[in-house]
């Protein structure tokens, strides 16, 4: 550790804070800068730092989450195609592509911050096509388009690596690693996937060698003994893990970041994990040797957390259920705390999970209005998880790594967030069938026989997508980043979605559960009960999208009835049904390859998306209009908005097998007012898991902030909402999400 | 048994501690101008229009068997007079605009909406009777924070005091904590401002004040009425009775709070049609209530 000379102690150094702050502006500039070259960002704030203005070449792609977007990349960069289509494909060509981009990557060194590194494009946006066109299925397209299916073929990352792996191996390790088992599996296969892996790791060699080099070049220029000396520490750090392992933990931090942000570039791929656990030795070890303070292990995080807003978990039980919060929590909340930017830090939350730590996240929630920790019900997902046949030690160590989700580090392939079924799309489907049939009485009931028909076709065509993106996925785009910390690609030889990891179970989730349950709900009583409009001349409503002189009439009047979420509605039976129902086909059986699927709740934020897809819906929803959010009601589901209704529903409708169906909750500042405002909360979000809730997305928004940030989002550069599982800044958002937020906010 | 109540707030964060569900009952015995819940104040069932949700549809002109419902030049006026709260029009009324403010509903009922929340009132929380004034309806009270304890859910009542004794005496039973407002010392000036004197209140309020029961008095702080030396002479009655609470040896606390006057019931004039005397208040500005109760404090040892 570098020792201040006597001379040097007498000028004015830079605080730790004042570092932050000036970390904190870096990134609003970085942020406006994104904002006029890109414009909305509907999805996670990444640390990206865009490429400098004359090397900047901006396309429109698809994001990692499937979303459309405007996308900057390099000029200098181009990809050399293996395939007629102009696209790239397989371990070798993906590799040695993505090797020849880290090479000529530009380099990012701020004197402020501890750590070096930013990445500056995604790779993806240079992959078009990205689904190689030889290994098309049109004997899934039928099913696919007939439910609007989100079939996840061709889905990246959304599975969690072993940190502890390269944490002890260093890059030097993994390219040994490979190198041995290249001699073990000769296999066309295994060869072609270590030729990926091993450009792969050569490439980012190449990128920290380089940082290296830079930070001693600006250290020489430097005239700030302060930020030489960081330039000088930057410099030996960075040659140093180009091959060996990290031993303190400011070397720790900046290995993780050097897979995360690469992981980013890659695919968006990357969790952090257990961070608070996977570092904790490095900074106890330094803590002992005198070596760290509490204040400079902050400034440490914080120089992390300003690049990288991956996801995270902060205590929680270990594989005996004991909880492992230590110090690092605590001072990886206050590095966000601090910072004030989006992150994605979950805090643990379960029967022997800290309440300190949950009382400081809750504090934070209400300093900061940022949406910053969330809350993960650990119990719930760990012992949901046992209920497909495996032990609560290993539920225990399926830890939160991404948006709504969970993984075995290391050890599993999930296909979280990937796979979706639109289960609006399947109610329209449903209806249009049910009312071409004249020999069947028309009735909701009759309506649901309907639908359970279709929504188990739905659940059938939706894994035998997911089977064939088993079977093609590792020769198309591999897993060439993630593959390397986990337990089984190097050493079989077959990328994590074919074969190189222990644990396969597939994500499905559903969406759009409240537009359903409301709608069964709305016929059931002004259709069937109250006799007051024909099932035909409702389906004339629909499909005249409620225009026409009753139109708005009659759909206020489907609007009306009492809704899902209000508490002891028939709205609450649907949507419990519904969500039943879901569960049990999605258990029925595994993937004709026999690979486990587990069903939970959650839209992301495509909830807008998938309802352009949809006419409109017999719940007083417009075609084209958002279907409803994740496992949550819709806005106005209670003219009080009550949290606790809405905490009740979201834990009847659970699934139940480790995956979650999260409750999104926004909450009036004015809760935060009361002397007794954080024990509250805290109550709050302990009830919810109590009752059998798994993750809790939570914002403390006032109201006429968020309405003036809607109208200007200028004004507002530094608020920071959750969307949903991720954060961002508001004035990132499209119009159409920052609408979403918005209406949640005044539950109208 | 039933009541008549107008509102079950579930979530409801200050009225007593921690998460709790309100139950508002209908009928109040003062008739405060500034009154937000002025839908509680009558005993009787009232008719809530709102104009700016009303799509104009007409259904409630067809079905209303009273004629309230008129169409004069495209304006929607109602004839408030005839009306029997009998709710038919707002079956119709799809819009959200008609309401009707007091449902009867049997103890089983409110029971049943308000064990909904019960797993959030384990950490502090409970149920809290409101209004209106609750005990307006004492057996109806009463029976609700009965079957309440028999739930061991912890139970707060918010009375105005102006009941008789032997009324509040039927609930002490069953009631772990009374928040009472206290407005004004002056009975004439209480009568003035809220149409009935206030010996019966001070007196209840003595008498609250030496049970082994938790209270905490409220005062709205209402400019023009209560907002100078008025809330001194209300710091000596409290200091009076907390004097007298200790000299009876009882533990329990008596806590006093003050209320910020707002003016956001606005609305809920509108849709009974009446005027709303409260709009033209001043706002006190939060500082300036602080700075009072800051002086009140030093004055009182409160
Ligand atoms: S029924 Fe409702 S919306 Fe229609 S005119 Fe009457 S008040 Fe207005
Ligand atoms: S409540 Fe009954 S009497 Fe009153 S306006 Fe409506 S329909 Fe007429």
């Amino acid at each position: 550790m570098h020792q201040l000379s006597e001379v040097e102690c007498h000028r004015t150094v830079l605080t730790f804070d004042e570092r932050i702050a000036s970390l904190y502006q870096t990134k609003l500039k970085h942020t406006q800068e994104k904002w006029e070259a890109i414009g909305s960002m509907d999805f996670d704030d990444h640390g990206l730092v865009l490429p400098e203005p004359e090397s900047r070449l901006p396309i429109q792609t698809i994001s990692g989450s499937g979303v459309p977007i405007t996308d900057i990349l390099l000029k200098e960069y181009s990809i050399q195609s293996n395939h007629p289509s102009g696209g790239v494909f397989g371990p070798r060509a993906v590799g040695s592509n993505f090797r020849r981009l880290l090479e000529l990557h530009p380099t990012y060194i701020d004197p402020m911050s501890s750590l070096a590194g930013a990445y500056r494009v995604n790779f993806m946006s240079y992959r078009n096509p990205a689904w190689n066109p030889d290994c098309a299925y049109p004997h899934l397209e039928p099913q696919i388009k007939k439910y609007k299916l989100i079939p996840g073929i061709g889905a990246v990352q959304h599975f969690c690596q072993d940190l502890s792996i390269g944490l002890t191996l260093g890059w030097g390790g993994i390219l040994d690693k490979i190198h041995r088992f290249r001699t073990i599996n000769v296999d066309d296969e295994a060869q072609a996937l270590y030729d990926g892996l091993e450009a792969t790791v050569l490439g980012i060699q190449n990128w920290i060698g380089r940082h290296g080099d830079e930070a001693a070049r600006m250290a020489a220029q430097e005239e700030n003994p302060q930020l030489r000396q960081n330039l000088i520490e930057i410099a030996a750090i960075n040659r140093k893990l180009v091959t060996d392992p990290p031993a303190t933990f400011r070397e720790g931090l900046q290995w993780v970041l050097w897979y995360q942000i690469i992981g980013k570039m890659y695919n968006m791929g990357g969790s952090l994990g257990r961070i608070d656990q996977l570092l904790y030795p490095f900074y106890q070890r330094d803590k002992f040797k005198n070596m760290l303070t509490d204040e400079e292990a902050v400034f440490h995080l914080a120089s992390y957390l300003v690049m990288d807003t991956s996801y995270m978990q902060l205590g929680g039980p270990d594989e005996n259920g004991v909880d492992q919060t230590n110090e690092l929590s605590f001072l990886v909340l206050e590095a966000a705390h601090r910072l004030k930017i989006p992150a994605n830090i979950g805090v643990s939350v379960g029967k022997n999970s800290s309440e300190e730590l949950l009382r400081r996240g809750v504090e934070i929630q209400f300093a900061d209005h940022a949406g910053m920790p969330k809350f993960l019900g650990v119990d719930n997902t760990s012992e949901g998880f046992t209920r497909n046949g495996y032990p609560i030690e290993l539920g225990r160590q399926r830890i939160y790594s991404g948006c709504h989700w969970c993984a075995i580090p290391g050890r599993e392939y999930t296909m979280n967030d990937c796979v979706k079924i639109n289960l609006a799309a399947v109610f329209e489907t449903a209806l249009n069938d049910f009312l071409s049939d004249e020999n069947v009485e028309p009735s909701a009931e009759n309506l649901f026989a309907c639908y359970e028909k279709h929504l188990r076709c739905a659940v059938q065509a939706t894994a035998e997508c997911m089977d064939f993106h088993l079977d093609h996925m590792y020769n198309d785009f591999p897993e060439l980043h993630l593959d390397l910390l986990c337990h089984g690609p190097i050493e079989r030889g077959r990328d994590a979605s074919h074969g190189g990891v222990e644990f396969y179970n597939l994500c499905l989730d559903a969406a759009g559960l409240a537009t359903v349950a409301d709608s069964f709900a709305a016929l059931e009583q002004r259709l069937d009960r109250e006799k007051r409009l024909s099932w035909k001349k409702l389906k004339e409503t629909l499909d005249a999208n409620w225009s026409g002189g009753e139109g708005e009439r009659v759909r206020l009047m489907m609007r009306s009835v009492p809704r899902y979420g209000h508490g002891g509605t028939p709205a609450d039976d649907w949507g419990i049904r519904i969500a039943q129902l879901f569960t049990d086909l999605v258990k029925e059986k595994p993937t004709p390859h026999g690979f486990n699927m587990i069903p939970g709740i959650f839209s992301w934020a495509a909830n807008i998306l998938y309802g352009l897809d949809v006419g409109a819906t017999p719940n007083g929803r417009f075609a084209k209009a958002p279907i409803s959010h994740g496992p949550n009601p819709d806005p106005g589901f209670r003219k009080d908005g009550a949290p606790t209704a809405l905490a009740n529903i979201v834990a009847v409708v659970q699934p139940g097998y480790g995956n979650t169906a999260p409750l999104q909750i926004e909450l009036d500042p004015g809760t935060v007012r009361l002397e007794n405002g954080v024990q509250l909360i805290v109550g709050y979000i302990r009830t919810h898991f109590e009752l059998g809730g798994t993750q809790i997305n939570l914002n403390i928004v006032d109201k006429q902030k968020i309405l003036a940030a809607d109208k200007d989002p200028n004004r507002y550069p530094d608020l920071v909402v959750r969307v949903t599982g991720f954060s961002a800044y508001f004035g990132s958002l499209s119009p159409e999400f920052r609408r979403m937020v918005v209406d949640r906010i005044l539950q109208e | 048994m039933t009541g008549k109540i107008f509102h079950i707030q579930r979530f409801s964060i200050h009225d007593g501690p921690g998460i709790r569900t309100t139950v508002f009952l209908k009928g109040c015995p003062l008739s405060c101008f500034w009154c937000h819940n002025p839908e509680g104040i009558s005993v009787s069932s009232e008719l809530l229009y709102n104009p700016d949700k009303c799509i104009g549809c007409g259904a409630c002109l067809q079905c209303c068997p009273n004629g309230v419902h008129l169409m004069e030049t495209d304006q929607h006026i109602l004839q408030r007079q005839n009306c029997t709260a009998c709710g038919k029009c707002v079956q119709e009324c799809f819009s959200g605009a008609l309401e009707i403010a007091g449902l009867t509903l049997s103890v089983e009922e409110v029971m049943q909406e308000v064990l909904r929340d019960q797993a959030f009132y384990s950490r502090g929380g409970g149920v809290t009777l409101s209004g209106g004034e609750p005990l307006m309806q004492a057996a109806f009270s009463r029976a609700i924070l009965q079957s309440c304890k028999e739930h061991a859910i912890h139970t707060a009542v918010e009375t105005c005091g102006d009941v008789p004794w032997r009324q509040i005496e039927t609930i002490l039973p069953y009631t772990d904590l009374i928040l009472m407002d206290l407005k004004l010392l002056d009975s004439d000036r209480h009568r003035a401002a809220v149409g009935r004197p206030n010996e019966r209140i001070l007196q209840n309020a003595r008498l609250l004040a030496q049970q082994e029961l938790p209270i905490e008095f409220r005062t709205p702080v209402i400019p023009t009425v209560n907002d100078g030396e008025e809330l001194l002479a209300l710091a000596g009655f409290v200091t009076e009775l907390k004097q007298m609470r200790t000299r009876a040896g009882i533990a329990a606390e008596l806590r006093w709070e003050w209320l910020a006057f707002h003016r956001l019931a606005g609305d809920k004039y509108k849709s009974l049609g009446r005027a709303y005397r409260a709009a033209a208040l001043p706002l006190m500005p939060l500082s300036q209530l602080q700075e009072l109760r800051k002086r009140v404090e030093r004055e009182y040892f409160l």
